[in-house]
């Protein structure tokens, strides 16, 4: 199959997960190239296509150390992300890609890394997490803020449970529910709540655009310099490659020039996104 | 290399272009349009200026990018469709909209190359025709670093001389269409030239309209951002999109997947031209829209133009051809616009 920007490569999927039932469920996809396929970096994305539905950009939530499968967690919203719900095991998928940036790990070594997610915007934070972990000696402590509307809303929940045998996790839902132990309230305010500290310290954060705005604007506040927040901006996107003109910040393709930006750069685009 | 071509001669010219397709402006309706000629005798250059610019012939509204079906056991099977066209001649291209291909060429090059697009492109030769009168009352080209006779992006640029035109050979490729019709050339006379550099300086004189200093525009607009100027502006928008359909410099496109039949998937995935003036070309699937309001989206064209693209690839997207002011339904005016611009506190 000749190699070009537009041609998905086929994939198949080696594993489905339901991390969310109902109006707004998740799914992760874990899936293999059926021929030669690509490599990728964390923070990157990958235009996944159903052939008669369509195509959406999704982040890679697997870390690049992660050489067997490449990893999409997708919420079910749309035509694409409804036909790539109903595939099974076995079934193919077109990827094409990687597109995009990535998070400069290679200059976090040594600092504690503050990770802060919402909603689905923890998959596109996973990968740069997983490999922190992986890679656990190079960074100092690893801290992960993560709150959904409900606690079904939580992706990766077994995942979430092991990884506070490894590191402090600080839970969070929207409003009170029955059995909850952990923090209730939004995801910004419990950052003000247990004030991590800015010193060595990295906070890398997605989340719903609104969401993104407070996180920055509470690191802030605690005293997080515009350098030490990192953020994974995503806009709707058609061709990944910085030409079908839809998905700009300013003078920006974030397909091409981010999806991952330091505040220090995010600062000086318009502020539309 | 300078020639003088008499315009009787033209139909000769063109029978003698074997192995090229040609496509000219021909009357539809009340306007003229791009389309394949057939009997080079019917080809006229009696023209203002085409309603489409000829982008469509190189970056079409609908292209289909791959074919695909999926087979009785489920797997998907995809046919690529890249186009090879025969080499084809552009003919009587207004220099603004041959500049506005320079930057076509811009955007689908650097870190990934659009093989669509090449594939095209590659093919094609611009036989620019100069605007010895200007083909709009809006035309603006001399203020955005253009000319009624620009040489930029042309194979050949043709000067209407009355009888007569001056025929520049400006490439190879423009050399060679020269070259398969020697005997209808003729080396132009000193007087020749004259009257052409005259013909040249009276055009420049004929534009009426421009933009005051648009150098202070880009540097200006960045700190305009928030300025309530968009909200004035984009008022009266119908939000149709016809100013960026029109527009030669435009290149947002849309790729979506079109099925056939009913049953078994079969279809194509197609680009198609979008707009920055309609509000789902940027809304998430979330509902959440960066530009949900008219005034973002007259921003962004104006921005994307006057600002994005200068520091991106250092020339002004648009080429002042003036279609978008005078087919806009409700009068915006993007030369009223820019000066508001410059008057701005």
């Amino acid at each position: 199959m000749p190699d070009h920007p537009y041609m998905p490569k086929l994939a198949r999927i080696v594993e489905v997960k339901q991390e969310v039932e109902g109006a707004r469920a998740i799914k992760t996809f874990r899936v293999q190239f059926v021929d030669d396929g690509f490599t990728h970096q964390c923070g990157q994305c990958a235009m996944l296509s159903v052939l008669g539905k369509g195509e959406s950009m999704i982040s890679i939530s697997s870390s690049s150390l992660e050489k067997e499968y490449l990893q999409f967690s997708i919420m079910r919203v749309g035509r694409v992300t409804t036909a790539i719900h109903e595939m099974q095991e076995g079934d193919l998928l077109g990827v094409r890609g990687p597109y995009g940036n990535q998070f400069p790990i290679e200059k976090w070594k040594g600092k504690n890394l503050i990770f802060i997610g919402g909603g689905i915007g923890l998959a596109p934070i996973w990968s740069v997490l997983q490999t922190a972990r992986m890679q656990q000696k190079n960074y100092g402590d690893l801290s992960l803020f993560y709150g959904s509307r409900t606690s079904s809303d939580m992706v990766y929940k077994e995942e979430l449970q092991k990884l506070k045998q490894e590191m402090t996790v600080q839970l969070s839902i929207d409003v009170e529910e029955p059995g909850w132990d952990d923090y209730v309230g939004f995801v910004p305010v419990n950052i003000l709540d247990k004030k991590p500290s800015p010193k060595n310290a990295i906070a890398i954060t997605c989340g719903p655009p609104i969401m993104i705005k407070f996180v920055i604007k509470n690191l802030e506040a605690l005293g997080f310099k515009d350098d030490q927040i990192f953020t994974t901006v995503e806009n709707k996107m058609k061709c990944g490659i910085g030409k079908c003109g839809r998905c700009n910040i300013g003078l920006h393709y974030v397909c091409k020039d981010g999806p991952v930006y330091s505040w220090a750069e995010l600062k000086n685009l318009p502020q539309e996104y | 290399m300078d020639k003088i071509l008499a315009k009787k001669s033209l139909t000769q010219w063109l029978k003698k272009l074997d192995g090229y397709d040609i496509y000219a402006p021909f009357p539809q309706d009340d306007t003229w349009n791009y389309d394949l000629v057939t009997d080079p005798a019917k080809v006229s250059l009696d023209y203002l200026n085409t309603a489409q610019a000829p982008k469509k012939i190189i970056f079409p509204q609908r292209e289909v990018f791959l074919e695909f079906a999926r087979t009785e056991d489920g797997a998907p099977q995809m046919t690529e469709t890249l186009p090879d066209p025969a080499p084809f001649i552009v003919l009587g291209v207004r220099p603004c909209d041959a500049k506005a291909l320079t930057q076509h060429d811009m955007v689908f090059a650097g870190e990934y190359t659009d093989p669509y697009y090449w594939a095209r492109r590659d093919k094609s030769v611009l036989v620019g025709l100069g605007c010895a009168t200007p083909p709009s009352p809006n035309c603006f080209c001399p203020t955005v670093d253009g000319s009624p006779h620009s040489k930029q992006g042309l194979d050949i640029l043709l000067t209407d001389m009355g009888a007569n035109y001056y025929v520049e050979a400006l490439t190879k490729k423009g050399e060679k269409l020269l070259g398969a019709a020697k005997t209808l050339f003729k080396p132009p006379t000193p007087k020749d030239k004259q009257t052409k550099e005259k013909v040249v300086k009276d055009a420049a004189k004929k534009i009426q309209r421009q933009i005051k200093n648009l150098a202070e525009v880009p540097p200006k607009l960045k700190g305009m951002f928030e300025s309530e100027l968009w909200d004035q502006e984009a008022m009266s928008c119908l939000r149709c999109g016809i100013c960026t359909y029109l527009c030669p410099t435009c290149h947002c496109f849309d790729i979506s997947d079109e099925v056939k039949n009913a049953g078994a998937v079969q279809g194509e995935r197609v680009r198609t031209w979008d707009t920055c003036q309609f509000p789902d070309f940027t809304m998430h699937s979330s509902g959440h829209n960066p530009r949900s309001d008219k005034a973002s989206r007259l921003r962004q064209r104006i921005f994307h133009k006057f600002q994005y693209f200068v520091e991106n690839h250092k020339t002004y997207q648009c080429t002042g051809c003036g279609r978008c002011i005078s087919l806009c339904p409700v009068g915006i005016d993007i030369i009223e616009v820019l000066n508001k611009v410059i008057d701005h506190a």
